[in-house]
């Protein structure tokens, strides 16, 4: 079995590996903590802690899901807020994690209402021994509008919660942001002008995933109505990694430390996560689905990874994909590359050709008889959507052909995808 | 087309694997996992493949199994793990040895290494065989410290694998790259030798610590009443015949089958697949009573042979063989241009000094009288499949080197 060196930094801590738990259900008491460190996770991120005047009063049921064909579980509607458990329980809790488990990293998630609550409940939890602060400025679904996401997207707020934590502790300190904002940069930068050290992203989405169509209304149905509230899973993965694209773009914050939140649950994900410039991970769904095991796979998986890289730290990955994704205006549109039909893998089944005309350029033809497509070249934009839609991987990209009057060296185009994928 | 002799089915691709590891229920302590006699774990290796970790699902199968390319193909798996999936509660198990197919095929095709010898301890074993008990229990030697020399008396190694089952489920270079993997680990096999002929037992006792006898059951049964007769041949002796010439052999169109085991329905389906007319299987017990696995069973009918169930030879004549029914009063007479004999194999242990009793050597655990020689594979007490011998093949080997002080006390 391989084994190396998962370790890594973050805003000056030592984490075994990077796989931590996000402030969630899944990491509501230490034996859950406990039992996830167990199983091998570098780190948690302990269920949000409020001020002891926040009373939490939770509705049942209090979750859905979004299905797509046979798929459960390709998004996770979630309506649970912070810890339900007493400050004190809270704090307990923190302090026998990091007694028994002195080499992991414990970090505490807080929420306050207005300034005083942010600097006592950092106070409290540096004393009770966390080796880190993340501030929740954005779950969605909390009962109280100076608490949740609203704030996050409020710049001056949240610069000014960053200050009264910093006031109430020394500890490395993370702002926990929401997607729900058009653009993050301001907020970000009001966090770490408030004395951030670095940032975790994404919180959960707002969201609707089904309504029900005999009462009228979304799910979960909490006697007869229900609520708009955060959506997360493998679905908010590309809206997580294009918010960590666009921080790691920003001018003066290229160097912006991130632990990466939105969909993880294979070791896959955890990688696009770091060369997107995440430096840990927070994982939490894939756990309700699955359980902590997952971390199993992740980090094995991640393993194999750095050896076939030739990568001994894994901060040597760390952003390496942010220089390669470039504004759209700033793309090499000189050439165009053409599909290529396997016809010894093709099982006829005319998907391609369907999709080519209702959905591009009508640039495949179907033999009726022999039921296989070809390529009409005078036709194909090189869309490359037959490709995607083939199930038996048996369309690849063929012909790169240089558009009319565009200068350039075909061979030297580079388009191959390695990810496996058929 | 399906009867081609040498033509594998084609597996999984990276997307229908996805599929099938998505119905598995990913169970708490899964039973599919206690159901595997060797021990190779396709609870951890499903749910890796489901969170597409290839490399480790394929480490959790070669390091529980030094045969797991092999066991994909041929192990009944609806007798151990696929009988206990617990999916079988909503529709039908995991295609688990299909599963496993895939990964141990991507395993071969990145060209992993997961198999690694261990520090020598300097102690040598002598392995008599190089069937699936031998060659795991080599590798379970190497991993702990041992150097290994094993003795083959046939000119390829790997024992039925190389010559009893048919090529369509075991390719050839399926067999001979899990031999590659432990030779490339240090075993040394010697082939061409046969113990009491160019090596004696004394010999091996004398320069070894241990010898490790994993002879298999490689002599066909016969009945006595097909005795010197020239239609006949065993399905040994048939089948490793087929399997060494790629399915070059010319065959009559009407051949008889006596038998009803797994190695019935590779003749009779092997006849099929070479393009012989008439396959009769005639078969001592009856359908719900059969030996052979369903999945066997299934591909024997579906190539077209002819199965006659709950017959017994009565006499013979020439070519002409009568039957007749077990408990109703009734008699079948066939006349054929080939009979083969299926009816089970046993041991030969010639110039080996050890005692058979029904087929097994009567020791509790792998140790024999002479506290020198161990017994593994097909002659030690267990199943007689492939999955068996790997479990015996780890377990001589555990057993020898909890005797041998191990390389821990080095």
């Amino acid at each position: 079995m391989i084994n190396k060196d998962l370790s890594i930094d973050f805003l000056g801590v030592h984490f075994e590996n990077p796989f931590c738990l996000s402030s969630s259900p899944v990491d509501n008491c230490y034996e859950m903590c406990a039992k996830a460190f167990d199983e091998g996770w570098g780190g948690v991120v302990f269920k949000t802690i409020g001020p002891a005047h926040f009373e939490v009063d939770e509705v049942s049921p209090r979750f859905d899901e979004l299905t797509k064909e046979g798929t459960p579980f390709v998004g996770f509607k979630n309506m649970e807020q912070i810890a339900e458990h007493s400050l004190q329980e809270n704090l307990d809790d923190l302090k026998k994690l990091k007694k028994n488990y002195p080499q992991k990293i414990v970090i505490a998630s807080i929420m306050g209402t207005n300034a005083q609550d942010w600097e006592d409940l950092a106070g409290l939890v540096t004393e009770a021994g966390a080796d880190m602060i993340e501030m929740n400025l954005s779950c969605p679904q909390m009962t109280s509008h100076e608490m949740g996401s609203d704030v996050g997207t409020n710049p001056d707020l949240v610069q000014k919660y960053c200050e009264a934590v910093k006031r109430g502790s020394d500890l490395p300190m993370m702002a926990k942001m929401t997607p729900n904002i058009t653009d993050m940069i301001p907020a970000v930068k009001a966090s770490l002008a408030g004395g951030a050290d670095g940032i975790a992203t994404i919180n959960t989405v707002k969201s609707i995933a089904n309504v029900d169509l005999d009462k009228k209304v979304c799910l979960p149905i909490v006697n007869g109505k229900s609520s708009i509230s955060g959506f997360s899973g493998k679905a908010v993965k590309p809206i997580a990694l294009r918010f960590i694209q666009q921080l790691r773009a920003a001018a003066g914050l290229e160097q912006l430390a991130i632990s990466g939140i939105g969909g993880i649950e294979t070791w896959e994900d955890a990688v696009e996560f770091i060369l997107l410039g995440s430096t840990t991970l927070q994982v939490t769904t894939a756990v309700m689905q699955y359980g902590y095991r997952i971390v199993e796979d992740m980090k094995n998986g991640l393993m194999h990874y750095m050896e076939e890289q030739g990568v001994d730290h894994l901060k040597d990955l760390v952003g390496l994909a942010n220089k390669n994704i470039i504004p759209a205006e700033d793309l090499d549109r000189d050439y165009k590359v053409y599909p290529k039909i396997d016809w010894d893998k093709c099982i006829g089944c005319g998907r391609c050709f369907i999709s080519c005309f209702d959905g591009a350029h009508q640039a495949i033809t179907w033999d009726e008889k022999s039921r296989r497509p070809s390529v009409d070249y005078s036709k194909c934009v090189g869309c490359q959507l037959c490709n995607l839609v083939c199930p038996v991987g048996a369309i690849s990209t063929g012909k790169i052909e240089m558009k009319p009057g565009r200068k350039g060296d075909p061979s030297k185009v580079d388009i191959e995808s390695v990810r496996l994928t058929h | 087309m399906t009867n081609d002799y040498t033509k594998e089915n084609s597996g999984y691709t990276m997307t229908t694997v996805a599929e099938e590891a998505a119905r598995c229920l990913l169970c708490h302590d899964a039973p599919c996992s206690k159901a595997c006699p060797a021990h190779t774990d396709p609870a951890k290796f499903i749910r890796s493949v489901r969170f597409r970790n290839f490399k480790g699902a394929a480490e959790t199968i070669r390091e529980n199994n030094a045969l797991g390319s092999i066991c994909a193909r041929v192990c009944p798996t609806e007798k151990y793990c696929e009988l206990a999936c617990s999916r079988s509660g909503i529709d039908f198990p995991i295609d688990i040895g299909g599963i496993q197919r895939f990964v141990t095929d991507f395993e071969q095709k990145v060209d992993m290494h997961i198999l690694k010898k261990g520090k020598s301890n300097g102690k040598k074993i002598a392995i008599v065989g190089s069937g699936p008990a031998g060659l795991q229990s080599a590798v379970t030697l190497l991993e702990k410290g041992y150097s290994v020399d094993i003795f083959e008396k046939n000119t390829k190694p790997g024992g039925y694998l190389t010559y009893g089952i048919p090529e369509y489920r075991l390719p050839s270079d399926i067999v001979d790259y899990e031999v590659k993997r432990i030779t490339d680990m240090g075993a040394n096999i010697h082939l061409d030798t046969s113990i009491g002929e160019d090596i004696t037992m004394a010999d091996l006792k004398s320069n070894y610590k241990a010898v490790i006898l994993a002879i298999g059951a490689s002599e066909a049964k016969m009945l006595p009443m097909f005795d010197n007769n020239k239609f006949t041949e065993s399905a040994v002796d048939f089948l490793a015949h087929v399997k060494q010439t790629k399915g070059k052999v010319t065959l009559p169109d009407n051949i008889v089958v006596i038998g009803g085991g797994d190695v019935a329905m590779d003749v009779s389906t092997t006849l099929k697949r070479l393009a012989v007319k008439n396959v009769t299987d005639v078969v001592y017990e009856e359908f719900d009573e059969f030996k052979a696995s369903k999945k066997e069973l299934a591909g024997t009918r579906n190539a077209g042979v002819t199965i006659v169930d709950g017959y017994i030879p009565d006499k013979v004549n020439g070519n002409e063989v009568t039957f007749k029914h077990r408990k109703i009063d009734s008699k079948l007479t066939i006349k054929a241009d080939k009979i083969i004999m299926a009816v089970g194999q046993q041991v030969n242990p010639d110039r080996l000094g050890i005692t058979i009793e029904h087929g097994e050597v009567p020791f509790i655990g792998y140790r024999t009288e002479d506290p020198q020689v161990y017994v593994t594979g097909d002659i030690a007490h267990g199943d007689k499949t492939v999955v068996w011998a790997v479990r015996k093949g780890k377990e001589v080997a555990e057993e020898i080197d909890s005797v041998l002080g191990g390389s821990s006390n080095d």
